[in-house]
């Protein structure tokens, strides 16, 4: 008996040659990307930076940051850009180095640099604060300590100048600022993918579509009478997680409230329109899963949510821009943490529009009235 | 723009190839207002296919469908259509389900809507999910809800299949008051009884349309040919005795009734000679009017050899 339902199983399975694909090829496809993509280590961090001192040894400081790829660094105004530059996510790091710099160095005064991170990513937080110390290290310090020739060699400090880290945004570095944001991006396109992506195979399925097909509507009022239903559900159950988020775990408010809806507004159309392609490209309710999580993944590892952008090369970078729930990190974090101005939010609003258009369109242009 | 003669349905040279399988092959036929148009064939016959390219929901290869004189597509609003297999909404209840059609078509007459479930027994069930219907009531739910934008042209897919006599009774009742009320049914089945009660019909085999008429029509297809009968046991002996006989159409077996027909050239008297010695018994052979199931399977069968048949 058992053996007789093992057979059959396999044969159903056998018997759905894109099941079979995408149960094979899929993980093949991930499986590559991410061996590419995953790495812990950034590259070309932007830091925006005020050099005051224009001396040979902030000079020395700079290069060193600059030497093993890590930040990508380029000069600003003052101090207060700095942190502009990167609540606009323009830059990731700053770093202000005082114009008595080198006076204070050579009197053995132990002078401060100031070095600003942005403390919105997780692992990108904790590695630029690693990293920096690249600045101090005894290759580049060694050269700065001074001393009268003729006096006895004292060492005034451990180090001949301080470097002052400055977590901004999230200064306590809580994790909950870190990972909540996008955890909430996350559940929606999970919840989002899921109802809708069954939509339209189940009335296949179930054999409703050929009933529904015959009556004289539109393609248009199909989608979109298809759309709107659960764009209104997963909406409610947005502001249900923030709710949740905001009474239960410290989850900071927004900038704007404004903001904040029209986000949740264009992401859950974009994820419910994605769900409804998924139905409508899928032929059994199975597939249709099987898409979303192969959605849902990559979503997740390569969207700067987990890992930082940074941290991901070149090569691969386009399939992360070509991920909606990128720009929707980009855009929760500056709304609930950095406070961002909508002017630098623009371009990810932007782009969130863009492929909810794109998928509604693909979902009409998809839809046959035939079977 | 309505149609300019009484031709409710037009079908040219409608063909439809699945891969291997050429489903419907070049199909022509029109159907008169009013009428009762029953399309017969066996499983596979490609009856579905035909009218679910009539409906506009699969895409001929070619050919051209105007129903009321217009392209299936337009012509939406003035159908409705029964599919085989049930295809409400389970979930949804009987009122649901009958509003839910009704709005598609823009109709928001309750008073017809109620009509309708009175019409098809189905008040008593309006609030009961679709799903928990019995085959029956799922087959009159599917006919409301086609009925439910008051159409010309219904267009119905094996309707009675797997349905009990009694119900099928009514739902002929009711096809016929269709009928009288001006509405154009065409109706697929496989029932030969049931195939007798339309008023035009057409056989369709492996895709092709092998004759159209009356039942009557249908039955004088077979020409001269002659039918016999008797009451016989069946006994594979005869069936291999009569078929190796020239001028043998077809030997059908219907339980205790032994079925016949023959070119007029075998004489009766040969027939009954041949299985007397077999079943070493004197039998008598009358002759009778052929039924269309004798039709059918003269005219879908191979025409080299006799077909057997046995129920
Ligand atoms: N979607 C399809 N894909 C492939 N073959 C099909 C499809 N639909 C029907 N067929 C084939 O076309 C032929 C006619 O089928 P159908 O129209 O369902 O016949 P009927 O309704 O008379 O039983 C059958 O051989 C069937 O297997
Ligand atoms: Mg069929």
């Amino acid at each position: 008996m058992i053996k007789a339902i093992i057979k059959k199983e396999l044969i159903q399975l056998r018997r759905d040659p894109r099941l079979v694909a995408l149960i094979i090829i899929m993980p093949l496809i991930l499986l590559t990307l991410f061996a590419v993509a995953l790495k812990l280590e950034p590259q070309n961090v932007r830091m925006a930076y005020v050099d005051q001192d224009r001396s040979f040894f902030s000079h020395m400081i700079k290069t060193g940051l600059w030497s093993d790829a890590y930040f990508d660094l380029y000069a600003v105004k003052n101090k207060a850009q700095i942190i502009e530059e990167i609540r606009a996510g323009h830059a990731k790091a700053g770093l202000y180095i005082n114009s008595n710099f080198s006076y204070l160095l050579t009197e053995n005064k132990q002078p401060h640099i100031q070095f600003f991170v942005d403390g919105t990513m997780p692992s990108l937080t904790t590695t630029m604060k690693y990293h920096s110390n690249s600045a101090t290290s005894d290759d580049i310090s060694s050269d700065m300590y001074f001393s009268d020739a003729d006096a006895d060699n004292v060492v005034i400090a451990q180090k001949p100048f301080i470097m002052d880290t400055r977590i901004l945004f999230n200064p306590e570095e809580k994790e909950t600022w870190f990972f909540l944001p996008g955890v909430i991006g996350v559940l929606i396109m999970q919840i989002a993918l899921i109802l809708t992506g069954i939509t339209v195979v189940r009335e296949r399925e179930k054999r409703t579509l050929e009933q529904l097909l015959v009556t004289p509507m539109s393609r248009t009022s199909f989608i979109i009478g298809k759309l709107l239903p659960y764009v209104i559900i997963a909406l409610l159950d947005f502001y249900f997680i923030l709710l949740a988020g905001w009474l239960f775990f410290d989850l900071p408010q927004p900038s704007s409230h404004g903001l904040l809806f029209l986000l949740a507004l264009v992401y859950v159309a974009v994820m419910i329109a994605l769900g409804l392609l998924i139905s409508l490209i899928s032929s059994t309710q199975q597939q249709a899963m099987f898409i979303a999580i192969f959605i849902i993944v990559p979503s997740i590892l390569l969207s700067g949510f987990i890992f930082p952008l940074e941290a991901i090369p070149d090569s691969i970078r386009p399939v992360s821009y070509a991920i909606p729930f990128t720009y929707f990190v980009d855009i929760i974090r500056g709304l609930l943490i950095k406070h961002t101005h909508f002017i630098d939010l623009a371009n990810a609003y932007l782009a969130l529009t863009g492929f909810a258009l794109l998928f509604v369109g693909m979902s009409i242009i998809k839809f046959r009235k035939t079977l | 723009m309505p149609a300019t003669d009484n031709k409710m349905i037009r079908v040219k040279h409608i063909s439809k190839r699945f891969k291997k399988t050429l489903a419907v092959n070049d199909v022509t036929l029109a159907v008169e207002k009013g009428v009762i148009f029953g399309l017969l064939g066996p499983n596979a016959a490609g009856k579905t296919t035909l009218i679910r390219i009539l409906c506009g929901i699969i895409k001929a290869d070619q050919g051209e469908v105007l129903i009321n004189g217009l392209s299936s597509q337009k012509a939406k609003p003035v159908f409705g259509y029964v599919a085989q297999y049930f295809g409400q909404y389970e979930g949804l209840t009987v009122w649901e389900n009958l509003e839910f059609y009704a709005r598609m078509y823009g109709v928001t007459d309750k008073k017809r809507l109620d009509y309708l479930l009175q019409r098809y027994d189905l008040t008593q069930f309006k609030d009961l999910l679709a799903g928990t219907l019995s085959g029956g009531y799922k087959r009159r739910l599917a006919l409301a809800c086609a009925l439910a934008h008051d159409p010309l042209v219904l267009f119905l897919d094996e309707p009675t299949a797997g349905i009990d006599p009694l119900t099928r009774k009514r739902l002929w009742d009711d096809f016929y008051q269709l009928s009288a009320e001006g509405k154009t049914l065409f109706v697929s089945t496989h029932y030969m009884e049931e195939a007798q009660r339309c008023h035009q019909l057409a056989f369709m085999s492996a895709g092709t349309l092998v004759a159209k008429g009356s039942p009557t029509d249908m039955k004088h297809t077979l020409g001269d040919k002659r039918v016999y009968t008797s009451i016989l046991p069946y006994q594979p002996e005869v069936q291999t005795a009569l078929q190796k006989m020239a001028g043998l159409i077809l030997v059908n077996q219907f339980g205790n009734e032994l079925r016949i027909v023959a070119q007029n050239n075998v004489k009766k008297e040969q027939l009954e000679e041949t299985i007397a010695t077999i079943i070493q018994q004197i039998i008598e052979l009358d002759e009778t009017e052929p039924n269309l199931e004798d039709a059918f399977i003269v005219l879908t069968q191979n025409q080299t050899s006799p077909a057997t048949n046995r129920r």
